[in-house]
Order: structure tokens, then sequence, then C-alpha cells
């Protein structure tokens, strides 16, 4: 046997087993445990590609600004006066001490605390304490003291993304074949979207990939999640009329997969969808908008929008989930071994109250480290941490779905007028991350 | 008007009755209408307010506390099964008048929790709550209670927090 020890270093291409005419697809489980290959990610993939900021909504004013990561740099996203929202290396442009203090605020002249240097929310250096008096002439134009902004700053219906490098597809492209299924959710809120207050932040001792995986893993539900579909439709038990009508969770699609309709497909550039037919989509948040959503939009693209749960998982590290209730989660990588998670609600604006309540309430119920559901995701991908250190030669072997697999489109892609690269009719399949495995070789080399 | 013994009394007895694991005594000290709450963090030093509108981390009602029980004790949740030993430290109880015909009591909490898996955790805040008196003693008709670790580690539930 050979030793964890004494591997040489890994290729990326060596720990995919991709052989399309043959019909099998292993991902080697050192894909989550390589401090190499984790090196090789933070340079390849989050030094150089599209990854989420944040929502416009968070920022609606002059100064306002959310302090973030792209992959190991710090930054932070800021309404200017001019009105545009700009991304900044979160660093003073002196001698490189974080400039905001927070997580999140608002400042419209941003005082580095180390010497005082001053800026504007739009960048600009408006103040070198005693500079006058001890640079020369040419000294500060050589420094170039303005904010230094990041290489590209998109954004897609309110969905802010920063990238690090120029040299890149513009975002639109990137987006591609994800973006009809974006468009479910930012399209259902005639007056926009907005963030909701309140955070949630949590630690998972476990790759960052594993979190890219599991968002689109349909096959866990039943067993992760059985206990929550349990726990809810026992609390229903207890409260029949309390927890009635919008706010009645959706348990029996967790329960009843037999009997509803499933899917998930490979829309392109390493994004997966994942679909199930909600249980009672009459109780969903949405409902009540049905006939004003059907003068503005196709019949099938409604029934996408209120009559199916979607996870729409974007390359690398993000989730824009409508199911029960609607959610952003972004996972960021801190070690080979440990991921920063962070999530928020979003909604449409204007919603009525009984609306937002239930949509917060089902939010609580998935969605947070204190959730019925959360902490045994988290769980789980950290067992597969654990046990992935197991076997040397390890090989996760995603054949799951290959029977039902469809090339092109199904029956519910048509209904949207979409092209997945392939489409799977069934939730409880493994052939969606060929497409994220895919993007994640060809971006390692 | 509820004393400050009798209001520790009862926040020692519930911090127990959690720390035992006994959860169908701890959860008699809730009154029917009871309302537990944790607000989550906004920004670095707010929580939201406002559970209409807000999310919070935890908004339950009695039901709702129930079946969290019903999910620790069936075994059926990854992360909880194995349960954390737990000890939970309240200090600092004092009684602040009534509210809404409610005993206004508040307290500092920690949370020592150990999972062989997880190693010990530790985390803490502030319990705000609202006891009313019954003829079967007092009764909590509201906890809220202030997480102050925003980058949490570990599952968070009802013996924990």
């Amino acid at each position: 046997m050979v030793s964890v020890f004494d591997n040489p270093a890994r290729s990326a291409a060596s720990l995919i087993d991709d052989r399309p005419e043959e019909e099998i697809f292993r991902v080697n489980r050192a894909a989550f445990t390589d401090q190499a290959i984790f090196a090789r990610e933070m340079s390849e993939i989050f030094e150089k590609g599209w990854l989420y900021l944040g929502h416009e909504s968070q920022v609606p004013a002059h100064g306002d600004f959310i302090a973030t990561r792209i992959g190991t740099h710090p930054v932070f996203v800021m309404r200017g006066g001019d009105g545009n929202v700009r991304c900044f290396y979160d660093a003073c442009t002196h001698r490189g001490s974080k400039l905001t203090g927070r997580t999140s605020g608002n400042a419209t002249t941003l005082t580095c605390r180390y010497h005082g240097w001053c800026f504007n929310a739009d960048g600009v250096c408006t103040l070198v304490r005693g500079g006058k008096e001890a640079y020369r002439g040419g000294d500060l134009d050589r420094m170039s003291t303005d904010l230094r902004e990041i290489a590209g700053l998109g954004s897609y219906k309110g969905f802010l993304f920063g990238c690090l490098d120029a040299d890149v597809p513009p975002l639109d492209d990137f987006l591609g074949g994800a973006k009809p299924f974006i468009d479910l959710m930012a399209d259902q809120a005639p007056d926009g979207l907005e963030v909701l207050r309140g955070e949630s932040r949590y630690m998972m001792e476990a790759n960052w990939k594993l979190q890219t995986e599991n968002s689109t893993d349909g096959y866990h539900v039943a067993t992760v999640h059985r206990n929550f579909a349990t726990t809810v439709a026992y609390r229903e038990t207890l409260s029949p009329d309390g927890d009635g009508g919008m706010a009645k969770t959706e348990a029996s699609r967790i329960l009843s997969l037999e009997k509803i309709g499933s899917g998930g497909y490979d829309v392109g550039n390493g994004h997966m969808i994942n679909w199930a037919d909600r249980g009672n989509p009459e109780a969903g948040p949405l409902w009540p908008q049905r006939d004003e959503l059907l003068q503005r939009f196709s019949e099938g693209k409604v029934k996408w929008m209120l009559e199916r749960g979607r996870t729409v998982t974007l390359f690398p590290n993000l989730l824009f989930n409508d199911v029960a209730s609607t959610c952003i989660r972004v996972w960021r990588p801190i070690d080979v071994n440990l991921t920063e998670i962070e999530t928020w609600c979003i909604a449409p604006r204007g919603e009525a109250p009984e609306a937002r309540r239930a949509r917060i309430r089902k939010y609580e119920d998935f969605f947070f480290p204190a959730s019925l559901a959360v902490p045994d995701d988290v769980r789980a991908m950290e067992g597969v941490q654990t046990g992935s250190d197991a076997l040397d030669d390890g090989w996760n072997d995603l054949a799951l779905g290959r029977k039902t697999l469809v090339y092109g489109a199904d029956e519910a892609a048509r209904e949207l007028e979409v092209t997945p690269l392939n489409s799977n009719p069934g939730r409880e399949v493994e052939t969606p991350f060929f497409a994220f495995w895919r993007e994640w070789a060809a971006r390692l080399g | 008007m509820v004393s400050t013994e009798q209001a520790t009394d009862l926040l020692s007895r519930e911090a127990l009755l959690l720390d035992q694991k006994m959860w169908e005594d701890w959860l008699h000290l809730y009154a029917e209408d009871a309302v537990y709450w944790a607000p989550a963090m906004v920004g670095d030093e707010d929580w939201t307010d406002d559970p209409d509108n807000d999310v919070s981390l935890i908004y339950m009602d009695r039901a709702g506390l129930e079946a969290r029980i019903f999910r620790i004790e069936g075994g059926d949740s990854y992360a909880t099964d194995p349960l954390p030993h737990t000890s939970h430290m309240v200090t600092n109880v004092l009684v602040h008048g009534e509210i809404d015909g409610l005993a206004n009591v508040t307290a500092a909490w920690s949370v020592r929790s150990y999972q062989r898996v997880r190693g010990a955790i530790t985390r803490g805040g502030l319990y705000e709550y609202g006891v009313r008196e019954t003829a079967d003693g007092l009764r909590i008709a509201r906890k809220k209670i202030f997480i102050h670790d925003d980058r949490i580690v570990g599952p968070i539930d009802i013996y924990n927090i």
C-alpha cells in the first residue's frame, strides 16, 4: 500500500477519470484532501473567475458597504457618491492596513485606522495626513493613492459578481445556461428582490467542494433530511391551525419522492440545476401572484416558478435555492478542510405580510446552523471529509442516474425553452456533477 | 412580583434539565403560548428585532419546541447523534419589573458543549425572559436568546444555547 505521506504531487487531471465514450465518470477523493490541489484552486479558480459578492439591495445608499473575500483576498463592495457600485481591495494604499473594520455599514469617508489616510466612497484618496510636509512632489503620484478596484465587477439582475483577473469571459457568458434558472427567482419580483436583515455565518470542517456537490445533490434529501420532514410533519400535527396555509412546510416532497416529478441538469460552465415538483405549490409565498405572472411570462416559465422547487448551483461556490423559501448561500474555502458558509434570505420587495412571514419561518426551518436541516448537512459533509482520508486510492464513481441520462433537453427543460448539456428526469442522480468537475479540471489545467 | 431568588431558581432549573437531557420536564417550564426567540445578527453590533420582517436564527412557538424534542429524541438527525454533553452556566440573574404582565428577567449565559467528533465548543450571550406566575409555579412565556458567536461552529439547538 502506498502511504498517504509519500504521494508525489497530483495533477487535477489525474484525479478525474472522465471517459465519455465508455460513460464512466469518477472523482478521486484526494480532490477533497490534497493541500497542493487546494493551493491551485485558490490561484486558478478563486483568483481567475467570477465569484459572488452580494446583492445590490445590500448597498442601496451612498457609502453603504459590505466587506467580503475573494479567495484569500479581502475586498469590499461600496456604493459611491456617483451612485455606482464598485469593489475595492480592502487595503489602504499607504501600508496595506485593512480599511473596513466591520462586515457591513455606511461610511461616505473611509479613514484608515493606522495612519489616518482618507478615501471617499468612490475610492478617491482625499487626505494624506501630513503629506504636504513630508512627501516630495512626485511621491504620491508614484504611489497611486486611490483605492485599487478589482479587475471586474458585474451585475446580473442585481446579483453582484467580482473577478480579480481582467482576462476572463464577460459575466453574461459565464452565467450562460444558468441564466434562465436565475431568472425564475429574479423575475418573480416585479419591484425587484431584497436581501432581508439577519445574517448567518457558520463553519464547516470539510472541503468547500463537498458543499458544491451537496447543494445539488438530490440523493441525500430523503436520508439526511428525512428528520427535517418528519419533524415538521409532527409539528404540523401539534398546531394544525397555526401552521396551516402558507406556513405549511412541504414535507411531502422529501418523503414521497416517487410520486413527484424531479430532475437534474448540467447547464454548462460548471453550473448545475436540481429540481423537484412542490408538494403543495399553492402554499408557496408567490402563489397569490400567479395570474399576474401568467400575463408577463409563458405558461411554462410560470409553472417552473411556482410549481417546481429549484436549486441553482453556480460554479464554484454559490447556491440560489428557491424551494420552500428563498436562500442565497456562499461557501468560501479557508483551508483544504475548513470552509466558511454564509446565507441570506432574499424575497420580493413589497411582498404581502403573511407571505413574507411564511417565507422567513420556512427559511429558518431549513437554512440556518440552528435549523432542522443545515446542521445535518454539515455533519454529513464533515463525515465525508473524514472518510475521504480512509483510502489512499478512493474513487467516487458518479454513475447514479446513468441509466436515465438524456443528452440535451428533457421534457421539463423544453417547457422552459432551455437546452442543458444533459438532463436527467430524476432528482436522485449524480450526473449534474459532471458539469462542476469538468469545469474544475479545466480550470486547474 | 417575582423575586430574584425565584427567577434564579427557575433559570438554574431550566439549565439543569437541559444538561440532564430531561426534555419533557424542560418543556413543562414553558407556557402554552410561549415564544422562543434567538435573533440573528445584523452587522457587528446589532440583532434583528422584527421576526415578521427580519430573519431570526430561531423563532418558535411551543409546538416548535416540542418538534425540536422530537428531532433530538428520534435519533434520525445526523448532527444530533450522539448528543453533546453540555453545561449551561447562567449568572447575573436580575428581575427588572414587569413588561406586558410578565416579569422581565435577564441573565448572562455560557454553554460548554462536548462531543467527541467536534471536541469542546463554548459559546455565550445574554438571556431575556418574560416569566409568568401561575398556580403551578413560574412559567416561561418568552425567552429571547442573544447568541454572541457570529461565526457559528457546530450545530445550534435547544440543548446548547
